[in-house]
């Protein structure tokens, strides 16, 4: 099966090469949200530039394109990343350096790219494209009364039932120890900074340890992003982490009684990135721009619940309600970023994870496997 | 009798010998073109990329080579207490190189995987490396960030200096070489490949046994059933077999989840109460289950293939000649179903001591095996070297369990049909 597999792999190679000839290739994670993205921007600038855009899935990491690079075989020209990937690979030198107010377009009003953007990037190869969030949520049928904050999510007394969490450590610490009483801070400032010392780990990870082995709580771990509305769905779970616009799914595309709490919220990004000495690098620098236009990451808002980079998006998004491709629902409530949504939350930080990840993982893991 | 007399020649006087061996060389040489392309193969998918696994994963020259001042300076360094300002002026011009040739961060990539946080110091150092003055470079640097003034990362650094060593293996097992050249556990709180190891092992050799259990019985029934009958049977054999792998699993975690089918059923017949539903999903038992029945036709195939050869006139034989059934069993039938057992239980092992996706979808917290680790360095951490020695030992420890399969039963023994 293993040889099966690399065969069909190979044939994929040499067809993603022979196609990608005549296009531009962008690599992002598939399902939904790739479908977002290519109705949100692909098709149109496509279409404004005359040129093909073709969409590809993976799953995350650095593997795949370090692979075509160390063949000589390099098919992809856009990658969407998470924030950590962008440092690595910037230092790595295997993606494109940005001269970023001169390389992407200002805001309508003329603000600079780099004043309409959130936050600044985190390397000089990276430009934003979405921020997510890493809320949690529950099934309104099964739990009695309302949680509202992310300590009630760690409450087992007050709501009983099992948990569903994330399978590594990645905003697990950052929630336990915002629902253990550490203020975030500033984008959650305190809340990594304590996670530097071991204390702080310990604190963590005996938080969660405790609500796993809770007989009143416990633990489910989910891996792929389908699965925390499914098990709230199933009853499975009474309360699960997420990713919000997977909730959003569910609750607005499908009608499931579950309910969105934005305390103690992480917000996460996503970023594209251009990779050096890719198939069509000039044409892939024009795409992405017009992608990441006012416009552009606007347009991808209109088929999933994840925030434009660009303020001025959301400025477009507000004058265009109901903007959810339904047409009858407003999506600028259901932004990670929306005022009513961030009165308590932290910025995952990707530096943090870079330094620590590892080591972290081992200790998670070896808790893990202790429950 | 002389050798003369004994050589036979051909009608041209070269002695037959030679002729022969020359007409054989030619059918040699056919033979070998033959299977030539076969070899190639293998050499290219099979022994080239296990060799450079094998060699990646002791391969340690990238950092050698990336900081050879540091490593020249550092061998008069005993690993007490801070390295002189020899060390650190020989690192701070290594590192500027690198800088200026952009590939500073394979280095950093490549430290922090011996100690946690050499990246974000090595980056902090880069920024602030500008402004530096000539001379005191073991102040300056100190100045950067307080862990340069942590002894560990200066030790960290030592480590690597070997252009090639096995810390990687080491690592496998959770220990590491300290600086007096003893070998120690790592601390116990990250201790986390050993479990992993144990549990490996564990799940493949309990899901073979229950496989084992399970098939012997079907594969009997299919062997000595009617022809009209067994077809049948077969089919609901080989049908999950051809069904996808996710959606065995997918079906799995809808019957066994605790709000699942099996959990309703038994509470409505009322074995047990609607609070108190077992769980069978997300944790070992479901792991068990899940790969137990998607590993069954692994099992059932082979013994059935050499129960379909076993005369069913053995058995009479045995009863005949005075054995109760249990006996003529035990001493002429099972005998017989050895190599089918052999090869089952060698197939079923080795395929679930590298289960990957099944573990992780169903294991829940104590479902995690080595290959997932394994997959979480390929792809997360990007550490390959590590995730080859990983492979690697998981290889190793396959062959081994051949070879004791060798000695005890004999791998001629084995048949698949």
């Amino acid at each position: 099966m293993k040889k099966l597999s690399k065969l069909l792999l190979t044939l994929s190679f040499a067809l993603s090469i022979t196609s990608s000839a005549f296009a531009v290739t962008v690599a992002s994670w598939g399902g939904a949200y790739t479908e977002s993205q290519k109705l949100g921007y692909g098709d149109p600038t496509a279409k404004k530039l005359g040129i093909d855009i073709n969409w590809v899935d993976y799953s995350g990491g650095l593997s795949e394109i370090k692979a075509q690079k160390e063949a000589g075989a390099i098919v992809w020209d856009i990658i969407d990343v998470f924030a950590m990937d962008t440092i690595t690979g910037c230092d790595e030198g295997l993606f494109v350096e940005f001269d970023f107010d001169k390389d992407f377009p200002a805001a309508p009003d003329g603000t600079p790219a780099s004043k309409d953007f959130f936050t600044s990037m985190p390397s000089k190869c990276a430009v934003g494209n979405i921020l997510y969030s890493w809320n949690y949520a529950y099934n309104t049928n099964n739990v009695k009364g309302t949680p509202k904050t992310i300590k009630d999510f760690f409450n087992t007394k007050k709501f009983p039932g099992k948990r569903a969490i994330y399978k590594s450590a990645l905003t697990n610490l950052e929630i336990a120890l915002a629902a253990d009483g550490i203020k975030p801070g500033k984008g959650g400032a305190k809340i990594y900074k304590a996670l530097e010392t071991e204390k702080g780990v310990q604190r963590a990870m005996d938080k969660i340890k405790k609500l796993c082995t809770d007989p009143k709580g416990g633990c489910v771990f989910w891996s792929a992003g389908a699965q925390p509305p499914e098990l709230l769905m199933s009853g499975e779970v009474v309360m699960a982490t997420g990713w919000n616009g997977r909730f959003f799914n569910a609750t607005v595309g499908e009608g499931a009684p579950i309910k969105q709490v934005w305390d103690g919220q992480g917000l996460d990004y996503e970023y594209f990135v251009l990779v050096k000495g890719g198939p069509d690098e000039a044409n892939a620098k024009k795409a992405l721009a017009e992608m990441t236009s006012t416009e552009g990451l606007a347009g991808s808002a209109k088929y999933i619940a994840y925030a434009p980079w660009r303020k001025s998006s959301i400025e477009v998004m507000a004058k265009g309600e109901p903007w959810y491709k339904d047409g009858k629902t407003n999506m600028v409530p259901h932004m990670p970023t929306a005022p009513e949504n961030t009165k308590n939350y932290f910025l995952v930080d990707p530096i943090f994870w870079a330094d620590n990840g590892t080591e972290l993982g081992e200790k998670w893991e070896a808790m893990k496997a202790g429950l | 009798m002389s050798r003369e007399t004994q050589k036979i020649l051909t009608t041209d006087g070269i002695p037959l010998e030679e002729s022969l061996k020359k007409a054989e060389k030619k059918n040699k040489l056919k033979a070998f073109l033959l299977v030539c392309p076969l070899l190639l193969f293998l050499i290219i998918t099979y022994v080239f990329p296990i060799g450079d696994m094998l060699f990646r994963s002791i391969d340690d020259r990238m950092v050698t080579n990336m900081l050879p001042k540091t490593y020249k300076a550092m061998e008069n360094w005993d690993g007490k207490d801070l390295p002189d300002e020899e060390v650190f002026e020989a690192f701070y011009l290594d590192y500027k190189k690198l800088v200026e040739d952009k590939t500073f961060g394979k280095l950093a990539t490549q430290l922090n995987y011996e100690k946690n946080g050499f990246k974000s110091i090595l980056k902090k150092l880069k920024r602030k490396m500008k402004k530096f003055e000539e001379g005191n470079y073991k102040e300056q640097i100190m100045g950067v960030h307080k862990r340069w003034t942590n002894v560990e990362y200066w030790r960290a650094l030592k480590r690597r200096a070997p252009a090639y060593s096995y810390s990687k293996y080491l690592k496998g097992v959770d220990m590491y070489e300290n600086e007096d050249g003893k070998i120690v556990q790592v601390p116990e709180d990250r201790r986390v490949h050993k479990i992993l190891w144990v549990r490996t092992v564990e799940v493949a050799f309990f899901v073979t046994v229950l496989c084992f259990l399970m098939a012997y019985p079907i594969a009997h029934l299919l062997a000595t059933l009617p022809m009209k009958y067994s077809n049948l049977l077969m089919i609901c054999v080989l049908l999950p077999f051809w069904t996808s792998l996710l959606v065995r699993t997918a079906s799995w975690m809808i019957l066994l989840q605790q709000q699942g089918i099996v959990n309703d059923f038994f509470v409505w017949i009322g074995l047990v109460s609607d609070e108190n539903r077992p769980e069978m999903m997300y944790n070992k038992t479901g792991t068990y289950v899940a790969m137990t029945q998607i590993l069954l036709p692994f099992m059932v195939l082979p013994l059935y293939s050499v129960m379909k050869t076993i005369s069913p006139s053995l058995m009479r034989a045995g009863k005949s000649l005075g054995g109760t059934p249990f006996v003529a069993f035990w001493k002429v039938y099972f005998p017989l179903t050895i190599p089918g057992i052999g090869a089952g239980c060698l197939l079923v092992f080795i395929l679930a001591i590298g289960y990957y996706i099944t573990p992780a979808l169903v294991g829940g917290a104590s479902g995690t095996l080595i290959s997932n680790q394994i997959a979480f360095h390929m792809k997360s951490t990007l550490d390959w070297s590590f995730a080859s020695a990983m492979g690697l030992m998981l290889l190793t420890g396959v062959l081994a369990i051949y070879w004791v399969y060798n000695k005890l039963v004999g791998v001629d023994n084995i048949k698949l049909g």
